[in-house]
């Protein structure tokens, strides 16, 4: 069961349980004996968009180089469990954000509807990618939400002239991207049963 | 009997329908919280709703700085309390002359028949955290309306004045620095008593008084007090000093820029003067349109 030799993953997924062997499956090619992943549970993926949430709640103040962390783990679920969390999920969270930043409200959840649209589109084609690779599609969506409140502050009229200065934090989260797909991997990466990686 | 697609391939409502829908929405929002002050109910719910994780993520840095002051060495403390007890000192001459002249000019104002000034309720108030935005500068501090807040208070550090609350929820309050892109503030030059209007700089970190004639007597140096005309501000306090003055010959205005005064990016403890605002006229319709009612009177 666990150790699989993985053929071509077929591309579209309907249920959750084929969406994760798709994961695995694309996400391994040049590792051809990878094991299959088990589904995610709703019970972690929201714990770790509310952790992402926390994370963004930090007082980093004016800290150059923190990623927005949210849009981050919004962006993976959005790509590996598509029809759990979606743009409603997506809407709502920057929704949050917007009362926590003092911003206009509407502004995050505008920039977070677009890039889960993103990444929801892109989803099928970003998991045949090696991880590392997927950093360079990441990168534009994270870059389009950025320039998408950008975009709302200017028309608004209030936006200081050094705005620009902030989209390299879209850079520091794509590059985050292999550490964060890792992390948020690992429940379902677990094997079924304890003892079969017990040494015997 | 109708025949839908299996459940297997319904996969509900379009990406493309939601974005549509997610993003007229938003964009609705948008509108709607920058034109007319309609959905601060809303933002007050849902601040209230955060305010608990966003205490609880406050934790960590508060104990790191804890920890930190915990191994503060007796030698800087020592130091600090010299430093302390030398301002005070040199303080204490003009405090006491303060009490005399305050009398004196209360006095006077009585003689001349003077509105008095009133002396405003003051609220001490510690910086939460500024929030991550990178577009404008705020700081969130931990009293709100409960505790008397008001938008359009001023706020002001032992310096001067750092900027002014523009938001106020039950528990919080989001203050607007001074240097903040289209703040303003009534100001006057100390040395000679021209009136001008402070708005936050084209460089950051630094304001710039507006619409003053080319060859108004300004200079390099001059200290630039609150002028007290809104009625918001208390005059006198300090808002900054002239950096520099460049005159164009083709331009019919002065560009002035000032330092300010208040440590608009270093303070934790701020003190919130809780001014009755006094009842301001109706804009006249004209100006109401072409601006954005609601936000400016906030800001007022």
């Amino acid at each position: 069961m666990r150790f699989w030799p993985l053929r071509r993953a077929n591309g579209d997924s309907a249920g959750a349980e084929a969406t994760t062997t798709t994961t695995a499956a694309a996400s391994s090619r040049g590792q051809p004996h990878k094991q299959v992943l088990r589904p995610a549970s709703p019970v972690f993926i929201w714990g770790s968009l509310v952790a992402g949430l926390a994370l963004d709640l930090l007082p980093w103040g004016r800290t150059p180089l923190v990623p927005d962390f949210l849009a981050l783990v919004l962006v993976f679920w959005n790509i590996h469990q598509p029809r759990r969390v979606g743009m409603a999920a997506a809407f709502m969270f920057g929704l949050l954000m917007d009362v926590h930043g003092g911003a206009l409200f509407g502004e995050h959840a505008l920039a977070y509807t677009l890039l889960s649209y993103g990444a929801i589109t892109l989803h099928r084609r970003i998991l045949w990618f090696a991880v590392p690779s997927q950093s360079l599609y990441v990168l534009p969506l994270l870059l389009v939400a950025q320039l998408a409140s950008a975009a709302v502050r200017l028309w608004v009229g209030g936006a200081s002239p050094y705005w620009w200065a902030g989209l390299s934090e879209s850079v520091v989260g794509a590059l985050l991207w292999p550490v964060v797909t890792w992390i948020l991997l690992v429940p379902q990466r677990r094997p079924l049963s304890r003892d079969q990686t017990r040494p015997i | 009997m109708e025949y839908g697609p299996p459940p297997l391939f319904n996969q509900g409502v379009s990406a493309r329908a939601r974005l549509i829908f997610f993003s007229f929405l938003a964009v609705l929002l948008i509108v709607i919280d920058a034109r007319v002050n309609a959905l601060e109910t809303i933002r007050v719910g849902v601040g209230v709703m955060l305010y608990p994780l966003q205490r609880v993520l406050l934790w960590p840095r508060d104990a790191l700085v804890q920890a930190g002051r915990y191994v503060t060495t007796v030698g800087s403390l020592m130091r600090e309390n010299e430093r302390l007890r030398e301002v005070s000192t040199e303080r204490a001459a003009s405090l006491l002359q303060d009490e005399q002249l305050r009398t004196e000019n209360a006095r006077l104002r009585q003689l001349q028949g003077l509105r008095e000034h009133v002396a405003a309720k003051t609220q001490v108030v510690q910086v939460l955290y500024e929030p991550r935005d990178r577009f404008t500068h705020k700081l969130v501090v931990d009293r709100g309306s409960s505790d008397g807040v008001r938008a359009g208070n001023p706020v002001i550090d032992e310096q001067g004045v750092v900027g002014q609350v523009t938001r106020v929820f039950p528990l919080v309050a989001e203050v607007t620095v001074l240097t903040e892109k289209d703040q303003a503030i009534p100001v006057q030059v100390l040395r000679n008593g021209l009136r001008s209007v402070a708005f936050g700089g084209s460089e950051p970190g630094t304001l710039e008084l507006r619409f003053l004639a080319a060859n108004a007597d300004v200079s390099s140096g001059d200290a630039v007090v609150t002028s007290g005309l809104d009625g918001l501000y208390p005059p006198g306090l300090p808002v900054g000093t002239v950096a520099r003055v460049e005159r164009d010959v083709k331009d019919q205005f002065a560009r002035v820029v000032l330092n300010p005064a208040g440590g608009v990016d270093a303070n934790s403890v701020l003190v919130v003067l809780q001014v009755q605002a006094p009842p301001l006229p109706a804009p006249p319709r004209e100006d109401a349109r072409g601006e954005h009612p609601g936000r400016r009177s906030a800001r007022r």
